[in-house]
């Protein structure tokens, strides 16, 4: 482990580490590590090696230095690389003019002086919670080979579970930042909707895809999100909201309301799960069940939705190239291509009434808890899990407890628990919409109690 | 074509994806409309679930 984030930025401001010994250690623990694992679906070395040596002039030259100065990162391969195609993960894009310019937050990332190392693997079209891409091979979970490093955005949370880099970037639409991160042990933010701009980012489902960050620990989760934070005019969901700083350290506020979510979720959480959220639970203080009316429905309505928006992106490629597209994800596509406008129009009529069901919800409480997954990593290829007595896809099932949530756009961090021997399991931090800070405050008084802690492998 | 399936939903499957201009052959058009099948199973719970009549979509339009 090349340390974390904020100690980089620090033993660079000293002098006692440079950017470019920082990349040189990066550079190695990729080489080692990548392999058995293939999270990066390309590096950016060159990039890196610019970018590292204009920080390291700026420390010769004693000038201030950025937020995440020399801090290595690398980003889902959804996002626009100035330079090379963005594949999103499909073979469909890899003939794809290479992108002309950074996505935005990328652009914010170097500007805040990190340094970019690579682009990561995912989910076919971010169209799963699994990361087994038919075209670029199948990320593992570093705690364990055998198991998956869950998705869409599997080779971000792996290649931060890995200690490969203390950053990465990734996707979430239904749960793929909060799925992976749950199941290789890492930090992750899903912000409210609408926080980060997705411009420049390959599009899954406009609806509901947010951007976000995984990390180490929650200080570097908090570094990242502030740097990354800002309105966009490029991007027509992004709030122009200015940046609301978390700062590097976020604390909860005393008195504050914790709800315990029952119901969908707790039906839908295995043993293990349940564990995990009894343990954050008692380690805030929290006591109290409620529910949330209409998670099903919500989550009904997003994987509608869900269906309609991606069928009709790509609907004019599975015309002509059907073949080309995975055999996990076509027909799927196809099928939500034929999706009747009655259920769509239905299904954002009941997004918004969930909506309005949570605000009530947010006047008795100011954060709510769930599991992240409900088990911790399924083996690689296992096409089914049964969870309460149900037996449900795996590709699609492991967002079970994460899809109602991005339905309604709430900022939720998911932090890493070990309920069990080996393997960790995520909880959700959910908060109202716009205060990520009570999510990372939350999330911070865990890791500080010895609850929640990324662990190397 | 013929239809070759027990599934409710081909015919519908199949007139749509006309309409849509696809082509296929009756083993992925069954794939399809068993991908279909999973939808309309997961769809009920939206459409049965009840809203007033000035319950409005959620938008993401802003001019």
């Amino acid at each position: 482990m090349i340390g974390s984030a904020a100690d980089i930025v620090r033993q660079i401001g000293t002098g006692a580490r440079s950017a470019a010994s920082v990349l040189a250690e990066t550079k190695a623990l990729i080489h080692t590590r990548n392999p058995d694992l293939n999270c990066f679906t390309a590096t950016t070395f060159e990039r890196a090696a610019r970018e590292a040596a204009a920080i390291d002039a700026l420390q010769a030259q004693g000038k201030p230095l950025p937020p995440l100065a020399g801090v290595p990162y690398a980003v889902k391969n959804l996002f626009d690389i100035e330079g090379m195609v963005t594949l999103a993960g499909a073979k469909v894009n890899a003939s794809n003019a290479p992108a002309a310019a950074d996505a935005t937050i990328v652009a914010r990332m170097q500007r805040a002086g990190a340094v970019l190392v690579g682009a990561l693997n995912m989910e076919e079209l971010a169209y799963g919670f699994t990361t087994e891409n038919p075209h670029y091979g199948t990320t593992r979970n570093p705690h364990d080979r055998t198991r998956g490093a869950g998705g869409s955005s599997g080779g971000s949370a792996a290649a931060v579970g890995a200690g490969m880099v203390p950053i990465s970037l990734g996707s979430d639409t239904s749960g793929s930042i909060r799925v992976p991160a749950s199941l290789c042990g890492v930090f992750g933010l899903k912000p409210t909707y609408g926080r980060l701009s997705r411009s420049g980012t390959f599009p899954f489902v406009n609806s509901f895809d947010h951007v976000g960050p995984f990390g180490a620990s929650v200080s570097d989760l908090a570094l990242a999100y502030d740097a990354m934070q800002g309105p966009d005019p490029q991007d027509p969901a992004c709030a122009q909201r200015a940046v609301e700083s978390v700062g590097t350290a976020p604390a909860l506020p005393p008195g504050i309301r914790i709800g315990i979510l029952g119901g969908w979720f707790h039906e839908w959480a295995d043993p293990m799960a349940r564990r995990a959220v009894q343990l954050a639970a008692a380690a805030l203080s929290a006591t109290d069940w409620t529910e949330l009316k209409g998670a099903e429905a919500a989550r009904a309505a997003a994987y509608i939705i869900t269906g309609a928006e991606s069928g009709a992106l790509h609907r004019p490629r599975l015309v002509e190239q059907y073949g080309d597209f995975g055999p996990a994800s076509r027909a799927r596509l196809v099928a939500g291509s034929l999706i009747p406008s009655s259920w769509v129009v239905q299904a954002q009529r009941v997004r918004q009434a969930v909506y309005r069901e949570a605000l009530e919800l947010f006047k008795r409480y100011d954060l709510l808890i769930a599991a992240a997954a409900p088990a911790s990593a399924p083996l690689v290829g296992q096409e089914t899990m049964e969870i309460s007595g149900r037996s449900i896809p795996t590709k699609a099932g492991l967002g079970v407890l994460t899809q109602p949530i991005s339905c309604i756009g709430l900022p939720v961090c998911t932090v890493p628990l070990w309920p069990g021997m080996s393997l960790p399991l995520g909880v959700q931090l959910i908060g109202a919409p716009w205060r990520e800070d009570l999510c990372l405050g939350a999330a911070r008084a865990l890791e500080q109690a010895g609850v929640a802690k990324f662990r190397l492998p | 074509m013929t239809q070759v399936s027990d599934n409710p939903f081909e015919a519908y499957v199949r007139a749509a994806l006309a309409l849509q201009g696809y082509t296929f052959e009756d083993a992925e058009i069954a794939e399809i409309a068993a991908q279909f099948a999973r939808l309309e199973g997961i769809a009920r719970t939206v459409l049965d679930w009840p809203l007033p009549f000035a319950s409005e979509p959620a938008p993401v339009f802003r001019p």
